[in-house]
């Protein structure tokens, strides 16, 4: 029985999944990516254009794509919606002035077509800085008491100090499985 | 079967099956479909609806499907700016890649892509790649900065890549070096200013020459290319430059050799030509040129157009390998007909038997366009080549008895101009000529065919039938057969006006009434009027001697060979025309090439005619044009007094209009001394002293203007001071059919500020060949500017046909003034104030005088010795000079007795005239 399960579990496992890591700039999409990757804090530079990346994550593979969040780039977002099984989504709990735009984009994403059925994370990163907003705050501010019909969870997290990130990750796996 | 099918796989199809297999997941499948993609691209489909998908396989470690996707990108980045911004951070992370060929990749395909929305975001990256540790890199990156200079000139020298650039000029990769100096020439003549944004300098040019040795055959061309725009400081330094690039000469491959030669044609004009450096070098160059003419028929071409400038520029280097020109009878056309073009340039009295027996083969070839090329090259032979003009003749008319019809047509067209050439020798074969007739049908043929009857109508019995044959089909002939007839009849009828009344009427009639060709109706309109008016006037007019046609009239111009020698080994060269006539966004005035010329000012005293012509070349016209109209043009003999031009520089009108208000100020009836016929002696008679009692130095007349630039207008000139006054002596010839008048002069501001004192007097109206000496005085009261020569002066001389510009180089000794005397203690107390640093010395050769001679010598001329001493068997003078503007100038002669080399030691507080007072001394004691 254990051998058919297991398996199984390769099968699904032997499936990458796609998440694609979206935010405004300088939320923190390309530390976190790296994070996850190589489980360092890398310098980064505004990053015009895209990351993409394999990442395994207790035995699941998740191709990870950070897309740049500068307004030029937004709007290129859309290409990398199809196929997507999962969106992480960056906010500076910091940039208070910005946290609406950050709802806007987030807001429009939610509605496209393509990503019905894509589950989705919230992170509110740079918990390590000070005046960062809860996170009871940011889901208030992002407007997440009127989401429907969607898998999704808010996390707080520090992606330099690496916290709340495998909690995030658990919960991500355990709800692209348990959708299977 | 339904026809249904035919609907089901469009196009979109296939672009969507494409973009889902892009995005499948198995790398194998997304190479596949990158590779199908690229395919598809190349045959020409549009593909750029998968710009996102392609660009997402960027990211990869797989090379092969990295370069694919690079080059899709250089294809559609253009189509899709906005898009291409998502590939901009793998090229950073890619410009990082540990493996070089990944970050030299990246650099090379950033380069390509021609987006301004990133360029921007690219320029982090390539600062790195130019300093990276890999020169393969590193070179790419160079050509990188080019490319993106391209784009974006500004963005290039704000971020500093120029600097950079110039130190990878000294790397330690010679591939670097080239790459590095290609980018750099390529930016220089983007450069909208024209001023070049990177200056050689001798440090550069040696890590350059050094770099030659060692780099592929191609850097070896870029290097090569850009040494030939350095102009070096010296005469040896050129020397040097010449020498190390001599064994490049020796290379396989064609281009290096082109550009070599081009190099040394370019140093070359810097040497004397006749020093031993140069005969040897031109001996040199002749080998590595014929050893061009042995590669395929493609490469022959190329270097036949390119020996084509050679020989015209240095007609030396390839006198004695005429031989190898000889067509050979598998050569194709192109390449036969480039060399019978210069096998005619090469031919010379002692070739001539062998040319022109090889001439005679080739006219009975079969092919028709060699065969006339050939016939056309007996006559320019017979032309070129006065002894052998019998001979050519002969061969000609052997030619015409074969009857071959285009060989007798393109015969006659040649005899004819023979016959201007040579008037009144080998009249004698009209007739011979006459019998072929009926059989001429090219318009050409026919029409010289019948000037040569119109010409020779005194001579040739029937000329009136042979007319009146062809005045039948007056109608039906091209214009230029027309007008030629019109002019033939005329002519016949001055000559034999009894009997041919008839047929100038009917041609008149045929001419002016039943012709719409406007050029016809007015030369008819003409001759009639002449004739009915005044038939005296009519034959003096119709027929006048006609000027001598000159030897070669294909040649180039001599200012576009010059710049067509500076781009030999490029297409300039092969389509023998400047680059900016056939590479658009070029300046005009911005990447023009001048050869250089050479800094030795003695050589301009020389009166060598080729040297003559050169001063008469200058390098940047448009400048001159605007320094000129931006002159005073007001009324010369008060020069300083008038305020600057006021004029809102509206262009040539403005100044000729000027001109024509100077003129008319000027005395309208000419003064007395100018009345007789002007002879040489004339200038004698006005100041009462023959040239040749003159005193003082007086170079010998230079060509300033050759007619060939002043549409028949002449000018050959020097500069003299007789009793302290500076002159412009001129002599002007009219070699023009036309009378000329209405002439004015104008100067540029020059380093000494000379205006003309008097308006410039030629005789009005200067008639067709008539000479004309004109002296205009100087004062040196004008506005100042400083010329580079400090001697040069750059004139403007407008007559009624158009206005002309030319520069000249003033000899320093009309300078020295008549108060240049120096108390000896003053000279003695000046002599040790003036800085050691300010002394220069220079070497006079040949002088075979004393002392006394020399010092006298020298009085006449204004310099004045104030001491004399002998030291050790050594003739010491010591000399004082003032120079108009004040300057003082001390020297000191050493010399021998029985050594005729001199040691001249200059001390002023203004050492740039130095190099001139040695020039005028050594001219003075040479004259």
């Amino acid at each position: 029985m254990g051998g058919l399960l297991s398996y199984f579990r390769s099968l699904i496992g032997s499936r990458e999944m796609r998440i694609l890591i979206l935010g405004l700039d300088g939320a923190g999409k390309t530390t976190i990516l790296y994070r996850l990757q190589v489980g360092e804090v890398v310098t980064t530079i505004p990053t015009i254009g895209f990351n993409v990346e394999q990442v395994t994550y207790k035995n699941l593979k998740f191709q990870v794509w950070d897309l740049g969040g500068q307004t030029s780039i937004r709007p290129y977002w859309r290409c990398y919606y199809s196929n997507t099984d999962a969106i992480i989504y960056v906010v500076d709990s910091v940039d208070k002035d910005r946290i609406g735009i950050s709802k806007q984009e987030l807001v429009s994403m939610l509605e496209e077509e393509e990503l019905k059925g894509a589950i989705l994370a919230v992170l509110a990163n740079k918990q390590d800085m000070e005046g960062a907003m809860s996170v009871a705050e940011v889901h208030q501010a992002l407007g997440l008491d009127l989401l429907r019909n969607r898998t999704f969870q808010i996390f707080k997290t520090s992606a330099i100090k690496g916290e709340g990130l495998d909690q995030a990750m658990d919960w991500l796996s355990n709800a692209l499985q348990s959708r299977k | 079967m339904t026809d249904s099918k035919y609907f089901t796989t469009t196009k979109k199809g296939e672009i969507f099956e494409l973009k889902s297999e892009l995005n499948s997941e198995k790398k194998e499948k997304k190479r596949e479909a990158v590779k199908k993609v690229i395919a598809s691209m190349t045959v020409g489909k549009d593909v750029s609806a998968l710009f996102p998908d392609v660009v997402n396989c960027m990211q990869t470690d797989n090379l092969e499907l990295k370069k694919l996707v690079y080059l899709y990108l250089m294809n559609y980045a253009k189509s899709q700016p906005d898009m291409a911004i998502m590939a901009v951070n793998t090229f950073v992370k890619d410009c990082e890649d540990p493996n070089p060929l990944i970050r030299a990749l990246a650099v090379r395909t950033m380069g390509c892509i021609r987006v301004d929305k990133i360029t921007e975001y690219l320029c982090e990256p390539l600062r790195k790649c130019l300093k990276d540790e890999d020169p393969y890199v590193r070179k790419t990156a160079a050509v990188c900065v080019a490319k993106l200079h391209d784009i974006n000139a500004s963005l290039v020298e704000d971020q500093g890549f120029l600097d950079q650039l110039k130190e990878l000029l000294s790397d330690s990769n010679p591939m670097v070096v080239a790459n590095a100096v290609a980018a750099l020439s390529e930016i220089n003549e983007a450069s909208s200013s024209g001023v070049p944004l990177v200056e050689m300098n001798t440090q550069t040019i040696n890590k350059l020459l050094t770099a030659l040795n060692e780099c592929t055959e191609w850097g070896q061309v870029f290097i090569l290319d850009s040494i030939s725009n350095y102009s070096p400081k010296d005469e040896r330094e050129a020397q040097s430059i010449c020498e190390r690039i001599t064994p490049r000469l020796a290379h396989a491959n064609a281009a290096v050799v082109l550009s070599a030669v081009k190099v040394l044609m370019k140093l070359m004009e810097m040497m004397a030509p006749d020093a031993d450096f140069v005969v040897n070098l031109s001996k040199k160059l002749a080998p590595p040129l014929v050893t061009l003419l042995s590669s395929e028929p493609e490469v022959q071409y190329v270097a036949l157009r390119n020996i084509n400038l050679i020989v015209q520029k240095r007609p030396d280097i390839l006198k004695n390998e005429m031989k190898v020109f000889f067509v050979k009878y598998n050569d194709p056309i192109y390449v036969k007909l480039e060399k019978l073009d210069i096998m005619i340039r090469l031919a010379n009295q002692s070739n001539i038997a062998q040319v022109l027996s090889e001439l005679k083969e080739y006219a009975t070839e079969v092919d028709v366009d060699f065969v006339r090329k050939a016939v056309r090259a007996i006559g320019r032979c017979a032309i070129k080549v006065e002894p052998s003009a019998e001979r050519c003749v002969s061969t000609l008319l052997d030619l015409i008895q074969t009857k071959v019809n285009y060989v007798v047509q393109e015969a006659i067209v040649v005899i004819k101009d023979i016959f201007r050439k040579y008037p009144n020798r080998y009249e004698s074969i009209i007739s011979t000529l006459c019998e072929n007739l009926d059989t001429l049908d090219e318009p050409e043929a026919r029409g010289s065919m019948i000037w040569i009857i119109g010409e020779y109508a005194e001579r040739i019995d029937n000329a009136d039938e042979l007319l009146e044959s062809f005045l039948e089909g007056f109608q039906d002939e091209s214009t230029q057969v027309q007008l030629q007839l019109l002019t033939a009849i005329v002519k016949l009828f001055l000559k034999r006006p009894a009997d041919t009344q008839e047929l100038v009427q009917q041609v008149l009639t045929l001419a002016t009434q039943d012709s719409d060709n406007p050029d016809l109706r007015d030369r008819g309109f003409i001759y009639w009027r002449l004739l009915s008016t005044d038939p005296a006037a009519a034959r003096e007019v119709v027929l006048a001697d006609k000027p001598l046609i000159s030897e070669e009239t294909d040649l180039l111009e001599p200012s576009l060979l010059d710049e067509l020698v500076c781009h030999i080994a490029s297409l300039a060269s092969v389509y023998h025309k400047p680059p900016s006539a056939f590479v658009e966004g070029r300046g005009l005035g911005s990447s023009r090439r001048a050869l250089p010329t050479r800094s030795g000012s003695q050589d301009i005293l020389e009166s060598s005619p080729s040297h003559g012509e050169r001063s008469g070349v200058i390098p940047t016209q448009e400048s001159l044009i605007g320094d000129l109209l931006t002159m005073d043009l007001g009324g010369p003999p008060v020069p300083s007094s008038v305020p600057a031009a006021p004029f809102a520089s509206s262009g040539l009108d403005l100044l000729s209009g000027g001109l024509d208000g100077l003129l008319s100020d000027s005395p309208s009836v000419p003064p007395p001394q100018a009345a007789p016929a002007p002879s040489v002696g004339l200038l004698g008679d006005i100041f009462g002293l023959a040239p040749s009692a003159s005193t003082s130095y007086v170079a010998p007349k230079q060509m300033w203007l050759p007619a060939a630039r002043g549409k028949g207008l002449e000018i050959t000139g020097t500069f003299s001071r007789r009793n302290g006054q500076i002159q412009m002596e001129m002599t002007m010839t009219n070699r023009a059919m036309q009378p000329m008048m209405q002439f004015a002069v104008q100067l540029n501001k020059n380093s000494f500020g000379l205006v003309p004192a008097a308006p410039l007097h030629v005789v009005s109206p200067l008639a067709p060949n008539q000479s004309y000496e004109a002296v205009l005085p100087l004062n040196p009261t004008g506005p100042v500017q400083r010329m580079e020569p400090l001697t040069n002066l750059q004139v403007a001389i407008k007559n009624n046909i158009d206005v002309f510009y030319f520069a000249v180089v003033m000899p320093m000794n009309i300078f020295f003034a008549e108060d240049g005397q120096m108390d000896k203690r003053v000279f003695l107390s000046t002599w040790k104030d003036i800085p050691a640093a300010n002394e220069v010395q220079y070497t006079i050769n040949n002088v075979n005088m004393s002392a006394d001679a020399v010092s006298s010598k020298m009085q006449q001329n204004n310099v004045f010795t104030i001491a004399k001493r002998n030291v050790e068997g050594q003739d010491m003078l010591y000399q004082s000079l003032k120079l108009v503007n004040g300057i003082w100038i001390l020297s000191e002669l050493k010399m021998q007795p029985g050594n005729p080399t001199l040691i001249l030691a200059v001390k002023t507080r203004a050492p740039d005239v130095s190099a001139g007072v040695n020039t005028a001394f050594d001219a003075i004691l040479h004259s």
